[in-house]
């Protein structure tokens, strides 16, 4: 497909994501307490959007989706802080995340181009922080 | 029933629609348990309620004038609303509000100043 027709492609997919989250999401709150189906977590997801319009449409539309929010971004380690409110498990958020973020860059580029992402978890750590963590309180498997 | 009485009636649906979305979410930020769900369940109203209430008054009032206004009322709704709510959530972040005991998954707090040591 040509260019611009890719955009109105993502337009339309994206419509339609957005009517099924908010739908979700307003269903749950309307759920009594004790049935609810919200899973919330925080992950990291990598990215690979490159300039600056890229980063900032693809946290803006993740922002906008009801149920997933983006915390913060790392450009340097290319990852994603997500917030999802039904997260089942870390790969289903990321995925869902991930294909977003692949059309958005399919309408985006005139040519594709590098879609790669960093495959390892980066070991994100404050400046000055102390000794590195112990294998066994890995991101992600505790409660 | 005329033409015009659908579209009409069309545009009130869409008002009645984001009413209910509106009052739905604010009973979410009763509900929820902290500041990231909250923010999502605000999102809601922000994004598809506001949306579906501006394009009914299109509908009930519609001219070549009017369409553009809403067009552009609507992207510039979805747009802010998204920056507000991700400075809004980054700032609680910062600020320690943790987010709920039912958050299975918080990769986020690895990187906080002294969550590393324990």
């Amino acid at each position: 497909m040509s260019w611009p027709f890719r955009i109105i492609g993502f337009l339309l997919w994206y419509a339609k994501e957005f009517l099924l989250a908010n739908i979700s999401v307003t269903a749950d709150v309307l759920r009594p307490r004790r049935r609810m189906k919200m899973r919330p977590a925080i992950v990291a997801v990598p990215a690979a959007s490159q300039t600056d319009s890229e980063w900032t449409l693809i946290s803006s539309l993740i922002t906008l989706t009801p149920g997933t929010l983006t915390i913060t971004i790392s450009r340097e380690h290319g990852i994603l802080y997500v917030h999802g409110m039904f997260v089942d498990s870390r790969e289903q958020l990321v995925a869902e995340i991930q294909e977003m973020e692949d059309r958005l860059l399919h309408a985006m580029r005139r040519v594709p181009g590098d879609l790669s992402r960093p495959t390892e978890r980066p070991v994100v750590r404050p400046p000055g922080d102390g000794a590195p963590r112990p294998p066994s309180a890995r991101a992600g498997e505790g409660a | 029933m005329e033409f015009t009485d659908i579209i009409e009636a069309a545009g009130l649906l869409c008002i009645f629609l984001g009413i209910a979305t509106i009052v739905i979410s604010a009973i979410g930020l009763f509900k929820l348990p902290d500041l990231y769900l909250r923010a999502s369940a605000v999102g809601t109203s922000a994004g598809l309620g506001v949306a579906s209430i501006v394009l009914g008054a299109l509908l009930m009032d519609f001219s070549g004038l009017n369409l553009l206004k809403a067009v552009i009322a609507i992207i510039a709704q979805l747009l802010t609303s998204a920056v507000g709510s991700m400075a809004i959530a980054r700032a609680g972040y910062l600020n320690n509000a943790l987010p709920a005991e039912i958050t299975h998954i918080d990769e986020l707090r690895l990187t906080r100043r002294g969550e590393n040591r324990s």
